[in-house]
């Protein structure tokens, strides 16, 4: 068999398997939303790729018991918006000082910051709640919001970022039209780093959108519940057989993502790979 | 004396501006200090103590609580749930991540549409994992979409209870976690392969090296710090794996305990009727220094090979008279 034969045979192969790989991903997510639009009956009948006319009913359904997902929505948003824009702020600023500034400690901080990155801090979540506890803090969003100012992995990726874009002589330059060093970190770096921080964004939001544990040992009053504390309830007796409006509550605990990733995935994908290469 | 001026000028000026190196970092240093090291220092602290939620004093205890753990038949078992369940979805994972990445990367094959299939192999990883465990709940509980496909496709003759069975339980959480984890993977191992330079495998294949060869002399050992990297991160990410299989099931790892990894039974003690906070501390020590010691293994192991493999190829490429490649 001739080179290009045994090529086009492998490239067969290759894309049977792509696309095997693609079913598994899309599928399950597939049958999720085609079953939020389906009766119990008809889930329980059989499996079906094309929606079905119960989506209302199945809202009422969801809603009808106790279901807060407008609440959900709204504590989630307070948080994941609050925690996006202090990681983003607090550690470009970070990563601004390592890059720029010369001090004593630097080398030190930021060779820590990366070990960090690799330190199983949510093990500590005993000793958080119980410290919590103590200064009153549980059942407020506090404790979800302001660890944000230390994202460790957030910085390694601002490090990365503005290294490649923030030049030195446009910052010297600045200095010498009598700029403070405040003033350029807002009024320039900031601007520059714009697409980096959109990234950055994107990541701590959904990090936190997603964030499960934390909230789950610190919330226990019902109307500060977040999205996927109120998810978690699907699993309990309430909705034991209503399969349409389990599944139509998980549907719209993930929909807010979904969008996002079809508008921003470019920017997703490469800021995946912008935080893992480069030593 | 003009030129001292300016110097003195340009030191003094260079000193203020570094102070604000401190500025820029503070709230860092006191985010991290408030939030992250004083509590994991309290946990180790409450790790020795005999604390509840129930009552307020508390006595030290010493190592009473780490002794009972590892006399504790479920300790035992959660730990080695959770190696388990990480190694056996770690290594499909990197093993199909790294087939993909090489195909999507092949010159010879020239797949198309490469971005459209990365963009589809990582949506998993973006959504709630408590979503996704309480969706593959559904999908594989006894009446449902899975049982109903094999059933009707003839399969299978009966349904399967999944959930009852230790093996199948397992096995899903595994699938499922690798189906969260191969996208992100991949995307990781791509960006490595796409950094290394052509010129290595062009001098190869002047060589007459097959692609078999290339991948093993040239892409495995240069990808070193990238697979590293990810080793690492899979690592302790999978020894604190909790919300998947705290929802797949019923939050205590049934059946039988067998999804119960270490961070679920850090929560059963934490909001077990007697609110032993003090042992769920020391499970929390326990997971802390078991990865902290695996990742220090990893790196040591892996980084004298590199030093190694690097000093191997520099030696290669010499030989072969192309110096510009080594760096």
């Amino acid at each position: 068999m001739s080179y290009k034969i045994r090529t086009r045979i492998l490239r067969v192969f290759v894309y049977s398997i792509l696309t095997l790989l693609l079913i598994m991903c899309i599928v399950p997510i597939w049958m999720l939303f085609i079953n939020a639009t389906r009766s119990t009956a008809e889930i329980q009948q059989g499996i079906s790729l094309l929606p079905g006319n119960n989506l209302m009913a199945n809202w009422k359904n969801l809603t009808g018991r106790g279901f807060a997902i407008a609440k959900g929505f709204l504590n989630s948003s307070i948080i994941s918006v609050s925690v996006t824009i202090i990681t983003v702020y607090f550690s470009l600023m970070f990563a601004y000082a390592i890059h720029v500034y010369d001090f004593f400690y630097k080398k030190f901080l930021y060779g820590f910051v990366l070990v960090l990155v690799m330190v199983p801090m949510q093990v500590a979540i005993i000793g958080f709640f119980r410290y919590m506890a103590i200064l009153k803090l549980t059942n407020s969003y506090i404790p979800l919001i302001l660890p944000a100012i230390a994202a460790p992995a957030s910085i390694f990726f601002a490090k990365q970022y503005l290294e490649a874009v923030v030049v030195k002589d446009l910052i010297d330059a600045a200095r010498i039209d009598g700029c403070s060093e405040l003033a350029i970190f807002h009024r320039i770096m900031l601007p520059i780093a714009r697409p980096g921080a959109f990234t950055m964004g994107i990541f701590a939001f959904v990090g936190a959108w997603n964030n499960f544990f934390t909230p789950f040992i610190l919330i226990s009053k019902m109307d500060k519940y977040t999205l996927p504390m109120l998810v978690q309830t699907l699993r309990g007796d309430t909705y034991r057989t209503e399969y349409g409006s389990i599944y139509l509550g998980l549907a719209l605990s993930i929909i807010p993502i979904i969008a996002v990733y079809a508008i921003f995935s470019k920017y997703i994908v490469s800021g995946i790979s912008m935080g893992a290469v480069k030593e | 004396m003009t030129d001292s001026v300016v110097k003195t000028r340009k030191h003094k000026r260079g000193f203020n501006k570094n102070i604000y190196g401190y500025i820029f970092t503070a709230p860092f240093i006191i985010g991290f200090l408030l939030f992250s090291l004083y509590p994991l220092l309290y946990t180790f602290y409450m790790s020795i103590t005999d604390m509840t939620m129930m009552k307020k004093s508390y006595e030290i205890v010493g190592f009473t609580n780490f002794t009972k753990l590892f006399s504790d038949k479920f300790f035992l078992q959660a730990l080695g749930n959770t190696w388990k369940i990480w190694l056996l979805n770690f290594i499909p994972q990197i093993g199909i991540a790294m087939l993909l990445a090489v195909w999507f990367t092949s010159k010879r094959l020239k797949i198309k549409l490469v971005g459209f299939w990365r963009t589809i192999y990582y949506l998993p990883n973006l959504l709630m994992p408590a979503t996704i465990a309480v969706l593959f709940f559904n999908l594989f509980s006894l009446y449902g979409p899975v049982n109903q496909f094999a059933v009707r496709s003839g399969f299978i003759n009966d349904a399967i209870d999944f959930f009852r069975s230790n093996g199948w339980t397992q096995s899903i959480l595994i699938f499922v976690q690798w189906w969260m984890w191969f996208g992100s993977t991949l995307i990781i191992l791509m960006a490595g392969m796409t950094s290394i330079s052509p010129s290595y495998y062009e001098s190869a294949m002047v060589d007459g090296a097959n692609t078999w060869q290339m991948f093993k002399k040239i892409t495995l050992p240069l990808l070193k710090p990238v697979l590293i990297y990810t080793l690492v991160t899979s690592l302790v990410g999978g020894m604190q794996m909790f919300d998947i299989p705290y929802m797949l099931t019923d939050g205590r790892g049934s059946p039988n305990g067998s999804i119960m990894t270490l961070n679920v039974l850090m929560y059963m003690k934490f909001s077990s009727n007697k609110g032993h906070i003090g042992a769920a501390a020391s499970v929390g020590v326990m997971i802390f220094i078991i990865t902290c010691a695996a990742s220090l293994l990893v790196f040591r192991v892996l980084k004298e090979r590199d030093h190694y493999d690097k000093k191997k190829i520099a030696k290669k490429v010499v030989k072969e008279g192309n110096y510009e490649l080594q760096n």
